[in-house]
């Protein structure tokens, strides 16, 4: 065959000797090579190269414990709903748990928000916890490695601790005060939202990888402090906050029908009797005044709740406020209770209210309630719950431990500074440190302490061992990266690179509604402490499944492939994962990079050795 | 099987039985229904093609570019302002000699805004390097798409296929749609001699010096020619096995004829009758139709044409200064005739006004009573 010869210039010259075209007949129709040009290496022209590069996607980010969110999607979309259980497990051990009442930072990042609304994490991280045998243990444990761990108090960041220093092979017991196990999962959280069978099987899960569970045992009053530093080799505080804040209103202690809010929920929840009469009031904004006023309304109370911001300021979930307000919780914004009267016989006679404004912004960024002078108003209550922030009850641990402000203080490897030092290392985390109060912050601490453990067992820094085991760019430790555990693309992934939504090519994505959940009516709710949401059955977790964009994580969507126009991604054999690219010819310009919908290729600047000729 | 269908689908349905490979077009009145129609085709699996949604027309000519290059049979179709945005694109398709086949369906260029019939866009794509074609019915329409596809995967370059806006386009007509097998036997698989191909690349248009570009664009020339051999054989080939007889030119009563009408497209159907009418009252009348446009068939036109004395050509097109594209390309090759007749240009029916029966009698008589042209060129029902 004849043509027009096009060679890189050395060629050029002897190859056109070799096709001289002496008449129009040699010519072939179109001016095409002669030959192959797989000799034109283009790949030398290249500055900055593609490479596959998985990232966090910013729900993971966004999720203190670091939740593996894509990749139990990406299994559960596969159908593979137990490897979906276990791999979630990895970086947050109780989705049957926080399915329901995690306060789902993720799904406030979702990038999906800018294509129609976030992906649904919360209810398929419930669905995927709930369709195992939460008693099952973990699959892989690893002999005891000769060291101890006492866990004191058995609240989520108690239960994180135990689980993860159980897989790393530390000997646990959990102590207990209360007669049930759980802290505030069990005792503040109502069975509505978290059904008590949930966090049993969950605990009988951790007595089955061999956690030894001690409940009504309370450090401080059946066992001292001290004496559990002399028998184990590490402790950890998980104790969280009981006591609640008080008014500081006279009269306040003076009645029985004054309670406070978590008080009226521990009751309820250990059964015990609480009368509250026709009318309750509840003060304050928090997830406990909402947990309150719902119980109080099963209870079959007319439940107002008093707030001295407005309802933007609330720091309860919108969710949850809403629900409460479906079941006829009333609020009362911009006000603050004054005083309260008793009657002698211990009876409320009136809640007398203050007005207030908003003025500046204080230190936590909300404006702050300022009193409207002389603006007073009564309420008519039977009763008061009181729920203005809880306070933790540290007697048990004054001599040992130093706290501030109200809190323990702990390094960054969750290690508490003791009085004295010697013994038992002590860790700490969860409500009793500097962390928002939510339970998945409580499993992300108890995730660190573990790991810290562990590192200090092994006589390594930890510090350095966070820097290479974090998540994103945030606090969250990667408990597989630690371990050295393959994602579910089975490419190495340990860079810290954050998807957001500016990197997402929603060209790609198709619009489709979130599934709704199935919420029984206000008014069946209300009579009862049964769940009142279902769990999504296989269908509607498939659709919202199909609903991540895999942010950051290949797909093996073949964009790139179709895109490349040197044909220089190449796809890896039968059986292997992904792509890869022909470096002998890809000229970097990029178009797989802005083509990928989802970020996982990232353009790096090429190491040219450059030759200078003097 | 017959049926009756609008001349859009009438396309469609001859793009399936070609059973091409790839489909790629942007929509735009009155082109829109073909596209519509084969993305249906597709979608119900009655063809194994590719369709490729795209975002401009230029875009789609590009697509075509690509899909052609790699070998595939490729459609796709447009219109007016779409065919005057792939303009680029059809010298490059033409010059890389890929058998493309496009439907045009002639529409008025704007301004002003207008859908209607017009065949300036596509005589103003006629140094493209395309051949092209013009259509008088939907059956001749459905035949082109088989033959065209003949005569450009033979002579390596692109056909655009013509017919009028709404006359057509949106009319319904008598078809006979061939069975499949039997435009299988017609038209065999395409296989270039050169293609894309991963495991042997190869650059193609790449930079080519004045040294042989002019040897390049010689050969494009000589194979556009070569489609005035090969296309009547096609026509032949067709003709046996479907008994549709089709030519570079169709001539109706030009035995004897004093005068010949030179038309293309539905104007034709019109002044069949019109002839027919003259004939009748003893005026020696004919017409020529004009099928093939590019590459001009000189030969025949000379042959028809040569020895006539008065020859009237209709254009419902307009080159603004000059006036019909299809009078001056006449005049042109008649020139050198020892015979050559008087040209009579009339500019007719621009952006779809209608040209009546009476009109073209008008036309005629005009030509008949006068021994030299009085306007060149005549603008016919110009509203004084």
């Amino acid at each position: 065959m004849k043509g027009i010869v096009l060679m890189t210039m050395k060629k050029r010259s002897e190859s056109a000797k070799a096709y001289e075209f002496k008449t129009w007949r040699d010519f072939t129709p179109m001016n095409i090579s002669v030959g192959t040009m797989l000799h034109n290496m283009t790949g030398s022209w290249r500055f900055i190269k593609p490479i596959y590069e998985d990232k966090v996607p910013a729900c993971q980010n966004a999720c203190p414990a670091g939740n593996d969110i894509e990749g139990w999607i990406k299994l559960l979309q596969k159908g593979e709903y137990d490897k979906a259980y276990w791999h979630l497990k990895r970086e947050q051990p109780f989705p049957a748990i926080l399915g329901r009442i995690c306060f789902k930072f993720c799904e406030t990042v979702c990038n999906r928000k800018q294509l129609d609304s976030f992906v649904g994490i919360n209810e398929l991280e419930r669905f995927v916890g709930d369709r195992v045998d939460l008693s099952t243990p973990h699959p892989d444990l690893p002999d005891y490695n000769g060291k101890s761990l006492a866990v004191v108090g058995s609240g989520p960041a108690g239960m994180s601790t135990a689980y993860y220093g159980r897989l790393l092979g530390l000997r646990v017991t959990m102590f207990e005060a209360l007669p049930e196990m759980g802290g505030i999962l069990r005792v503040g959280i109502p069975a509505y939202r978290l059904p008590r069978e949930i966090l049993a099987a969950e605990f009988d899960g951790l007595k089955n990888m061999g956690i030894e569970l001690m409940p009504n045992i309370a450090v401080g009053k059946d066992i001292t402090l001290n004496g559990l530093r002399s028998d184990y080799n590490y402790i950890f505080l998980g104790t969280g906050v009981h006591e609640s804040a008080k008014l500081n209103l006279e009269g306040e202690d003076e009645s029985d029908r004054i309670m406070s809010g978590l008080g009226m929920l521990k009751k309820v929840a250990l059964g015990e009797e609480v009368n509250l009469g026709k009318r309750v009031t509840i003060i304050g904004g928090g997830n406990t005044a909402i947990d309150a006023a719902r119980t109080a309304v099963r209870l079959g109370s007319k439940v107002t709740v008093i707030y001295r911001r407005s309802e933007t300021e609330m720091p309860a979930h919108p969710g949850e406020v809403e629900e409460a307000r479906e079941e006829g919780v009333e609020f009362r914004f911009l006000a603050a209770p004054e005083n309260i009267k008793i009657n002698k016989d211990g009876s409320i006679e009136r809640l007398v209210c203050c007005e207030m404004e908003l003025g500046p912004p204080d230190e936590s960024g909300r404006r702050r309630p300022v009193k409207k002078e002389g603006a007073l108003f009564e309420v008519e209550t039977d009763s008061i719950l009181i729920a203005i922030g809880e306070i933790p009850a540290f007697d048990f641990l004054k001599d040992v431990v130093k706290t501030e402000n109200n809190l323990v203080v702990v390094n960054e490897g969750m290690q508490v500074e003791t009085i004295d030092d010697g013994r038992a290392k002590i860790f700490g985390g969860g409500d009793i440190i500097d962390l928002p109060h939510t339970v998945v912050h409580a499993v992300a601490a108890g995730k660190k302490a573990a790991i810290a453990m562990d590192c200090d067992r092994k006589g390594a820094d930890f510090s350095e061992v966070f820097q290479k085991i974090a998540t994103g760019d945030g606090r969250a430790l990667s408990f597989s990266k630690y371990m050295g555990w393959m994602p579910v693309n089975p490419v190495r992934q340990n860079n810290t690179k954050v998807v957001d939504s500016e990197k997402i090519v929603y060209d790609y994505f198709m619009k489709a509604p979130q599934v709704e959940k199935q919420v029984l009516d206000a008014g069946v709710r209300k009579g009862s402490f049964d769940t009142y949401c279902k769990t999504f059955d296989e269908d509607q977790a498939q659709r919202e499944a199909a609903r991540c964009m895999h942010c950051g994580r290949c797909t093996e969507c073949d964009n790139c492939l179709i895109f490349c126009p040197d044909v220089s991604v190449l796809v890896r054999g039968e059986g292997q994962f992904g792509y890869a690219i022909d470096y002998d010819y890809c000229k970097g310009c990029g178009i797989c990079f802005t083509e990928c919908p989802r970020n996982a290729i990232t353009m790096i600047d090429e190491e040219i050795p450059i030759q200078v000729d003097d | 099987m017959k049926q009756v269908i609008k001349g859009n689908f009438a396309v469609a349905q001859g793009v399936r039985l070609c059973r091409v490979g790839v489909i790629s077009a942007y929509p735009i009145t009155p082109q829109t229904t073909i596209v519509e129609e084969l993305s249906e085709i597709c979608a119900r699996g009655e063809m194994d093609a590719k369709f490729i949604k795209v975002e401009s027309e230029h875009s789609a000519m590009a697509a075509m570019v690509g899909s052609s290059t790699a070998g595939v049979r490729s459609f796709t179709a447009t219109s007016s302002q779409g065919l005057l945005l792939m303009h680029e694109v059809l010298h490059w398709a033409a010059g890389a000699r890929l058998p493309i086949v496009l439907s045009n369906v002639n529409r008025a260029v704007g301004p002003g805004w207008n859908i209607w019939a017009d065949q300036t866009d596509s005589v103003s794509q006629r140094d493209t390097g395309w051949v092209q074609i013009y259509c008088e019915s939907n059956q001749e329409v459905l035949d082109s798409v088989i033959m065209s596809y003949k005569l450009a995967e033979k002579i390596l370059l692109p056909v655009m296929l013509t017919y009028d806006a709404f006359f057509l386009s949106h009319t319904s007509e008598i078809v006979d749609i061939p069975d499949i097998e039997e435009v299988d036997a017609f038209l065999p698989p395409y296989q270039p001699e050169f293609r894309l191909d991963l495991d042997n690349p190869r650059m193609f248009g790449g930079l080519i010096s004045p040294e042989y570009y002019y040897e390049q664009r010689y050969i494009m020339h000589k194979d556009a020619l070569e489609a005035l051999e090969y296309y009547p054989m096609v026509c032949e080939e067709f003709h046996e096995k479907f008994g549709r007889e089709y030519d570079v030119v169709e001539e109706y009563r030009t035995d004897d004829a004093e005068l010949i009408i030179v038309t293309a497209g539905t104007i034709t159907s019109v002044t069949r009758i019109v002839v027919d009418r003259l004939r009748e009252q003893g005026k020696n009348v004919g017409m020529m139709k004009l099928r093939m446009f590019r590459p001009v068939p000189v030969e025949r036109w000379l042959d028809v044409l040569g020895g006539i004395p008065k020859v009237v050509v209709m254009d419902r097109n307009i080159t603004a200064g000059l006036g019909g594209v299809f009078a001056s390309e006449i005049q042109a090759v008649l020139y050198n005739s020892e015979t050559r007749p008087v040209i009579y240009p009339v500019v007719v029916g621009l952006g779809g006004r209608d040209v009546t029966p009476d009109d073209v009698e008008g036309i005629i008589n005009y030509a008949l009573e006068n021994d030299k042209p009085k306007d060149v060129p005549l603008f016919w029902g110009l509203k004084q």
